[in-house]
């Protein structure tokens, strides 16, 4: 059952999923008990390797592999504008060299970590690529599900908002799915890809959605830095169409429903400011309980054998960087 | 002297196969029919169980010279279309640069002349440096034989531009080919909207981002009393479209379909195989279930393969960065008799009328029939013997191609123009 990789939530099996998060909860009774660090990833070391600022997930990934004792680098590419899978490949070469066992990757590119799962012997773990997967998210959301719903079979996820560029979606539905809860969409019609998996209800209007009785409601973040093509007329439409709003927070609250989102919430988007007091909310434990999933998978993946033999990138004949179509 | 024995003759005519001897003297046929007598200094080869046809000829390669020869030369472009039992080629004009005036297009005709066997052909930009603004040299590229006019890679993207090009041009007899695409619809990415651009969370590109354009540009065709060839079209709603058009018969359109779009779909991209990036992107199933549709019932008049050469290194970055297109010389001929010859979805005579006469009507050249008193330009063809595609066997300089390393149904045994023999297995 070795991987050496998490690529994304698709292609892991049941087990896989159930025994990740059976250790997130090992991992997180040993730090409620006031354990900081174990020795497991002793001596390894784990490469941050971030072409998207998160300081969420960044700081989350970071926390969990100190505290299983693994030395950290970050690799400052947040920053720099070359994020083309070429340039990756100049960067990955480079990585090789510095014999990192760990490599946790977040690009704009959908399949990019794959791409470098391919090249290199360390454990490349998906923080999130694109609008393609985001499987340690899915995890912690499928483990804070759990620690309300302890069999969730049967139970029901309404994910609103940004379905087409979220890869959160794509990962938490998938996961969800897997494990027996029934997921549905709800969002702008510019933002819910016409093409969605047939086991995914999707609604068109929030009345209907909550008709269908769901348990928690999955805000996803408005990608504000996107709207260079606009999907919505203004935030205020969205908020007043697809957010929480004051009295439909009321609703919740009587029906007694759980609220999550990925952070960071943009309030008075997605959510009223009502929403942090709410008790029910469970945006706060997703992030604790983060620290706990990304330690399980750090743990769980095994980086593979001797560095393979390539032929090294900078040597070979650099094509020309222009990109001619058909 | 060469005298083939004992070989299965195709024609466009007919689907019944010819079985008869050939002997070719100086290059030309002089006799076919049954137990012909070898004369003296003839070579004999027994074809027995093969199958003889006229040269393919493809109306739609990048050869990537000037400017990418990296990617693929005119030797090497030249080569691996003898390769796969084609014996000439019409370049597109998307080089570095761009083939939008006479002096571009006569370096790279003369530059053909001596570095390729087969002969090689070229198209012009409709526009300067293929932006869609300014008219490129238009005459002065037809004063050296060019017919085709495409700003190919791209649409030319201002109707009011391709419109005038259109009345233009017609009165030169030149005609414009045209690469279908709304850009603002398509995006960067060449996936199509569907089922797996949800699941690699890519944005697609929707089949009318195509229609739209193909539509768009025979109306302009009809406008201008133009002849428009629509270029590898790759959707169930494009071929309709065309059709209709057609049946109409005011306008006068020609069409092409290249092998990938009716062998793959989408699902073939499977975990990014960037081997399956192109532009116009695979579709479903249905589409391509169209295009052979389309392509029997003769709404395609021709078969081409958009050969797009693209180095290992390219192709081998994500999915996204990787830049679209593959190649198709190499294995053509050899993948239509395998998925659609063997399996009798069509015959050999479709293949001779929209591979080999079909696109050098289009170009204005005779057409290469196996018959007395033609040169001979004509392949051989191995229907039990096998292929595979390994890179040894590739003679394109570029190896991006799904075919990469499988085995298929067929082979090419013997490529012959006029008095040489280019190839022989
Ligand atoms: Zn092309």
């Amino acid at each position: 059952m070795a991987r050496k990789d998490l690529l994304d939530i698709a292609s892991l099996h049941r087990e896989e999923i159930e025994f990740l998060l059976d250790q997130s909860t090992s991992f997180k009774k040993l730090f409620t008990h006031s354990v900081k660090k174990i020795p497991a990833l002793e001596g390894k070391s784990v490469l941050m390797l971030f072409y998207e600022a998160s300081t969420r997930t960044h700081s989350s990934f970071e926390v969990a592999a100190k505290r299983l004792s693994a030395e950290v680098t970050n690799f400052d590419v947040a920053h720099s504008s070359i994020t083309k899978g070429e340039s990756v490949r100049e960067t990955i070469e480079t990585l090789q060299a510095m014999r990192t066992d760990y490599i946790v990757v977040r690009h704009g590119h959908s399949g990019l970590p794959g791409m470098i799962a391919r090249q290199t012997t360390a454990s490349v773990i998906n923080a999130g690529d694109g609008a393609h997967e985001h499987p340690t998210q899915a995890l912690l959301d499928a483990f804070t599900i759990k620690e309300k719903f302890p069999d969730p079979r049967g139970k029901k996820v309404l994910i609103i908002g940004d379905i087409l560029h979220s890869r959160v979606a794509r990962s938490t539905s998938t996961l969800l799915q897997k494990l027996g809860v029934e997921v549905a969409y709800l969002g702008p019609g510019s933002l819910v890809p016409k093409y969605i998996p047939e086991s995914i209800r999707r609604f068109t209007d929030y009345e209907a959605a909550m008709a269908w009785s769901p348990d928690v409601v999955y805000l996803l973040r408005v990608q504000m830095e996107r709207q260079d093509v606009q999907f919505f007329p203004n935030v205020r439409e969205y908020h007043r169409v697809y957010g929480i709003t004051n009295a439909r927070l009321a609703e919740i609250r009587d029906r007694g429903l759980y609220i999550m989102h990925p952070g960071p919430v943009n309030r008075g988007v997605e959510l009223c400011d009502a929403v942090m007091d709410y008790e029910r909310s469970l945006i706060t434990n997703q992030v604790e309980n983060g620290i706990s999933v990304r330690m399980a998978v750090l743990d769980w993946l095994t980086p593979g054998g001797d560095f393979p033999r390539q032929e090294s990138y900078v040597a070979q004949q650099r094509a020309s960087s222009t990109v001619i179509m058909p | 002297m060469l005298l083939l024995q004992n070989a299965r003759i195709a024609s466009e005519n007919s689907p019944v196969l010819l079985e008869a001897d050939v002997l070719i003297v100086e290059g030309k046929i002089q006799d076919i029919g049954p137990n012909l007598a070898i004369p003296e200094g003839a070579r004999v080869i027994d074809a027995r169980g093969r199958v003889l046809m006229p040269g393919m000829f493809d109306a739609h390669v990048h050869f990537r010279a000037p400017g990418f020869e990296n990617k693929e030369t005119i030797t090497t472009g030249s080569e691996a279309a003898i390769n796969g039992g084609i014996t000439g080629v019409v370049m597109m004009p998307n080089t570095r640069p761009a083939l939008d005036s006479a002096t571009a297009v006569a370096t790279v005709l003369e530059n053909a002349k001596l570095r390729s066997r087969i002969p090689v052909y070229t198209s012009g930009c409709v526009t300067k440096n293929r932006e869609g603004k300014e008219l490129a040299e238009i005459e002065g590229m037809r004063e050296l034989g060019v017919k085709m006019l495409t700003d190919d890679g791209d649409t030319t993207n201002d109707p009011a531009v391709l419109l005038r090009a259109m009345q233009y041009a017609t009165e030169f007899g030149m005609f414009f080919a045209s690469h279908c695409e709304v850009p603002e619809l398509a995006g960067p990415r060449a996936l199509n909207e569907g089922v797996m651009s949800y699941r690699l969370g890519i944005k697609g590109s929707p089949a009318c981002a195509e229609e739209i354009i193909i539509d768009r540009d025979i109306r302009l065709a009809r406008a201008a009393g133009a002849h428009v060839h629509i270029q590898h079209v790759s959707s169930k709603l494009g071929m309709e479209t065309i059709r209709w058009w057609k049946s109409r018969g005011d306008v006068k359109v020609t069409a092409e379909v290249a092998p990938h779009h009716l062998m793959f779909t989408d699902e073939h991209i499977g975990d990014y195989d960037t081997n399956y990036k192109m532009n116009p992107p695979l579709r479903t199933q249905a589409d391509c279930d169209a295009l052979l549709e389309g392509l029997v019932e003769g709404v395609f008049d021709l078969i081409a393969t958009d050969h797009a050469p693209h180095t290992p290194f390219e192709k081998a970055q994500d999915f996204l960065s990787a830049p679209n297109g593959i190649t198709g010389l190499d294995t053509a001929l050899v993948s239509l008799y395998h998925h659609f010859v063997e399996p009798k979805k069509f015959g050999w005579d479709l293949v001779v009328k929209r591979y080999s006469a079909e696109p050098r009507r289009l170009m204005g050249l005779p057409v290469a029939a196996v018959e007395v008193g033609q040169q001979a330009e004509c392949l051989l063809f191995d229907t039990e013997a096998e292929t595979t595609f390994t890179r040894e066997f590739m003679k394109s300089k570029s190896q991006n191609t799904p075919f990469l390393d499988q085995t298929l149904k067929g082979r090419v045994d013997l490529v012959i123009l006029g008095t040489e023999i280019l190839l022989e297995r």
